[in-house]
């Protein structure tokens, strides 16, 4: 491989560097420069976390081979402001709040600053549709939009500069809009996640991953990697020196498959090399051998007699169940006028945090294990990771690096025990950054959910009675199930106070990807089921929807669904606001559909469109178009 | 990962060609790059090494546009960006706008070319249809004796399938000519999972002008793809239409001809739902879209509801 010399100006500052030739503009970068405002959030073009600007064009570094900006004028975002600066661009995501995990924020900065210099007088639509190639998970872009029309009136000079300063806080801070602390760094680019770190002498970790859903693994051979030259250590299972097993509930999860393989993704082995491309060609070298098993892929088939197994301690694949009850449900439907059942079913989601999963490991000169990683639960982490690794605990250390957005799905312990055990093995640094595929693959999901559902009402809307049966997909691994089980529960038949209910959760054990935590913990999926029933009861009924709600709704004096009685509550409250601001046109739901008098107007959002900046009179004079 | 021995970046023709020629056997011509960069990953290619790399965006005879005798030349290497921003491509080539617009994002468009779109030939590529309304062909440039061979193939025959073209070993796609189509309204729909960054299931491309007094099809074009491995040129369709008076009637009717026509893999009934919406939309919005008097569509209907 002959090295590419490349000369360009990066930030006004002329460099010349000789590089690999495959390298990407962000690799070269954020390993060649130590620019690591760019980010990598998914390496195909999608997300838009490594924007930089190429001769005053846009465009996505990670698509770009880095020969193509030889002789080209570069601009990062650590070049947009003087340092200790900021522009009023990143000054408004600081007062609108736009960054929040911040590691979109780079990308959306540089997008924001395009879309302005190409147009400053670019209006929403038109931002929208320039700041399109930039995903964002945490923000729902409305404080990202705000802030790029804020910017827009400053740099036109239709608002004082002053007006980007924080707000005066009086005499409270309840109510105040302040400012994040963390924003200067986000908008800079400045902050370093852990994908962004670098230490001396460290090694990149890449991970062999399971081809198949469920085999037994017969062997693995992992001496031609070791020996290639660069590779410092290759790690299985056979490593963990403690005892192995780690999850939020239950530990049934091996640091790297032990025995057998139970989905498609779960890591085998991992190498820790010299460089990222040693690592990658030495996964090529492991022989793995595999026993194929039946695998079992859905959750209903799952609990059937002579199901196949996915966990030995485990035999009905049962992860847990939760059930509640309360009065009796007999009676409680024989008191019914109307008696509605239905089936729901929910489908698994990924999270989609911008930042894929990264971490590094080291052992210090005192022999403490430290792990920097973006864990939602370090303190869990670093206590199972004692006993994996036969430490005790004050000789492992976890750091919470910045977490580029996790949404519950950077709870688990999925790779910081590989990283601990090569930097055992090699007393040296250790850096893994997933790709997104594989963050994709290996990394816990929304639980699937299948709910059955019984209600019984009287013909004024109350209800009698709840049966409400949830099964989930836990997939390979506890995980999260069991607290995600019981939350469900616990919400299942939603903020309404029911005097008879039956009430099952169950998570089982699949060979699908794992399920775990993630926004609401289970109760999207109950109250995706509840509150459907409430509309279909409401149709029923003849009932308007709010209305059903209000005769049922949960008030002082209640007795929840597992009887706690509130000495608050603020559902009337709640509905009532929902009501008015949705202008909500007053009945039953019956299929009114385009005809209903409170569709559009103020505050609700109109559908994107396209083509905003085609300079046609059609446009200007406000015609909707068909695109 | 995508990984290369070398890493050209030819300043000419010649140059280009012969490096092509000269090869080692695996090596990859490169444009925007903005395909093969996503295709080494995983659950894709994976990782792979190419011998050589060969980029042509500073080919100075590939890149730029002119117009000669009615067609416009476009170099290989105009971006997606470009039917955006320069005035004159979007006046010759109605159509073009509207299909960048849905094309990729900002980023994507001002590296990745129009040309790279076509060689890669896939059955739902945004590039393909307008192509094949304008009667675009395509240039293909090789060394012959040590001289520039060129010939020129229609869209609809350099595309011989998914992932498959007329393209020969030696052979570079060194411009893409097409109809200048000034005077007339574009059109471009598309159905994907989301606006930006998405692939199309089904996309769309018109083209109308009307007679003199605006109530009558002079000209029509209209072009799909992702129903097919190929894009499909709807001939019976502009027919049927040439001529006729301009009316919601007549273009539901086309509507209507332009459904029986669809063949695809996948989703035929979908697609087929879809390419009545489609056409009909896409010749509103051609109409809406024609420079000079607004056009009024004579009779009983609604516009379409995409």
């Amino acid at each position: 491989m002959s090295k590419l010399k490349i000369e360009l100006e990066v930030n006004q500052r002329k460099v010349v560097r000789e590089t690999e030739p495959q390298k990407r503009l962000l690799d070269f970068l954020r390993e060649d420069l130590n620019l690591t405002g760019a980010k990598e959030g998914c390496g195909a073009g999608e997300c838009g976390t490594c924007s930089v600007f190429v001769d005053g064009k846009l465009v996505k570094s990670c698509l770009m081979p880095v020969a193509k900006a030889s002789g080209c004028k570069v601009e990062t975002i650590e070049g947009l402001a003087e340092p200790g600066q900021l522009t009023p661009v990143q000054k408004a995501f600081h007062k609108t709040g736009a960054s929040q995990c911040g590691y979109c924020i780079p990308g959306m900065v540089m997008a924001a600053t395009s879309a302005l210099r190409a147009n400053p007088d670019a209006g929403i639509e038109e931002i929208k549709e320039r700041l399109g190639g930039n995903i964002c998970r945490c923000t729902g872009y409305t404080k990202i939009f705000e802030a790029v029309e804020m910017a827009r009136a400053v740099i036109a000079g239709d608002m004082a500069p002053a007006e980007l300063e924080e707000d005066a806080v009086g005499a409270s801070y309840i109510g105040a809009n302040v400012r994040r602390l963390d924003a200067p760094s986000k908008v800079s680019g400045r902050l370093k996640y852990a994908a962004d770190m670098r230490m001396p002498d460290m090694l990149q970790m890449q991970v062999l991953r399971s081809p198949h859903a469920h085999a037994k693994i017969l062997s693995i051979d992992t001496s031609e990697a070791e020996a290639m030259e660069g590779v410092a250590c290759v790690i299985t299972s056979r490593d963990v020196p403690g005892q192995d097993g780690f999850g939020v509930f239950v530990h049934d999860q091996p640091i790297m498959a032990r025995g057998k393989v139970r989905h498609v993704g779960e890591a085998v082995a991992a190498v820790a090399a010299e460089d990222l491309l040693t690592a990658r060609r030495a996964l090529s070298k492991i022989r793995v051998e595999y026993q194929e098993l039946p695998g079992i892929f859905d959750p209903q088939e799952a609990m059937e007699p002579g199901a196949p197994v996915v966990h030995d301690y485990a035999p009905g694949n049962v992860v847990k169940h939760i059930p509640v009850r309360k009065g009796d449900t007999a009676a409680g439907f024989a008191a019914a006028d109307l008696v509605l059942e239905d089936d729901f079913s929910t489908q698994q989601v990924e999270h989609a945090y911008l930042e894929p999963e990264a971490g590094i490991a080291y052992v210090d000169p005192d022999d403490v294990v430290v792990v920097i990683s973006p864990s939602q639960n370090i303190t869990h982490h670093r206590h199972m990771l004692s006993h994996i690794i036969d430490k005790p605990i004050n000789k492992v250390r976890f750091i919470m690096s910045p977490v580029g957005g996790g949404f519950g799905g950077k709870e688990d312990m999925i790779y910081q025990g590989m990283l601990a055990l090569a930097a055992m093995k090699t007393h040296r640094p250790v850096q893994l950054n997933f790709t997104r595929e594989e963050s994709l693959i290996a990394s816990a999901k929304r639980h699937p959910s299948l709910v059955h559902y019984k209600m019984g009402l009287t013909k004024d809307g109350r209800i009698t009675a709840i049966e409400f049966n949830m099964l989930s997909d836990g997939g390979a691994y506890g995980m999260s199930s069991e607290g995600v089980m019981r939350k469900a529960a616990i919400l299942s038949c939603g903020p309404y106070e029911v005097e008879n209910l039956k009430v099952d959760t169950t998570a089982v054990y699949t060979n699908n990807t794992p399920s775990g935590a993630f926004r609401t913990f289970g109760g999207m999926q109950a109250q995706f089921a509840t509150e459907s029933m409430m509309d279909m009861a409401a149709e029923a009924l003849g009932m308007d929807p709010f209305e059903i709600r209000r005769v049922n709704m949960m008030k002082i004096g209640s007795r929840t669904h597992t009887q706690q009685e509130l000495t608050t509550a603020s559902l009337d409250r709640v509905l009532d606001a929902a009501e008015k601001a949705s202008r909500w046109e007053t009945g039953a739901p019956v299929s009114r559909g385009s005809q209903r008098g409170d569709l559009g107007g103020p505050d609700t959002r109109a559908p994107c469109t396209l083509g905003a900046r085609i300079n046609q009179p059609d446009v200007a004079a406000g015609k909707e178009k068909v695109a | 990962m995508l990984t290369c021995d070398t890493y050209h970046m030819p300043t000419g023709l010649t140059e280009a060609l012969t490096l092509w020629s000269e090869a080692p056997a695996g090596s990859r011509l490169v444009s925007g790059a903005t395909d093969i960069l996503p295709w080494a990953r995983e659950g894709r290619a994976g990782d792979v090494h190419l011998p050589a790399m060969i980029d042509v965006t500073r080919v100075p005879e590939m890149s730029g546009y002119r117009v000669e005798g009615g067609r416009v030349r476009l170099g290989a290497n105009t971006v997606y960006q470009d039917f955006l921003s320069k005035d004159d491509l979007r006046r010759f080539l109605p159509c073009m706008p509207y299909c960048a617009i849905w094309f990729a994002d900002d980023q994507i468009r001002e590296v990745a070319t129009l040309a790279g779109n076509l060689v890669n030939a896939s059955p739902v590529a945004d590039g393909t249809p307008p192509v094949a309304a304008l009667n675009g062909e395509v240039e293909l440039t090789r060394l012959a004796d040590g001289k520039l061979a060129r010939r020129l193939v229609p869209v609809g025959d350099f595309i011989l399938g998914p992932g498959k073209t007329d393209l020969a070993e030696d052979e570079i796609v060194t411009a893409v000519i097409l109809d200048d189509a000034t005077g007339y309204g574009g059109s471009f729909q598309k159905v994907g999972q989301r606006r930006s960054l998405v692939i199309s299931v089904a996309c769309c491309a018109a083209l109308v002008k009307t007679d003199a007094s605006g109530t009558k099809f002079e000209d029509l074009r209209l072009a799909l793809g992702g129903v097919g491995p190929r894009p499909i040129r709807l001939t019976e369709v502009e027919e049927a239409l040439r001529g006729a008076e301009i009316s919601h009637g007549a273009i539901a009717k086309a509507a209507d001809l332009a459904a029986s026509k669809v063949a695809s893999r996948s989703r035929k009934e979908y697609r087929r739902d879809v390419v009545v919406g489609f056409v009909r939309a896409a010749i509103e919005e051609a109409l809406g879209n024609q420079p000079g008097a607004p056009v009024e569509i004579r009779g009983a209907g609604e516009t379409a509801d995409v």
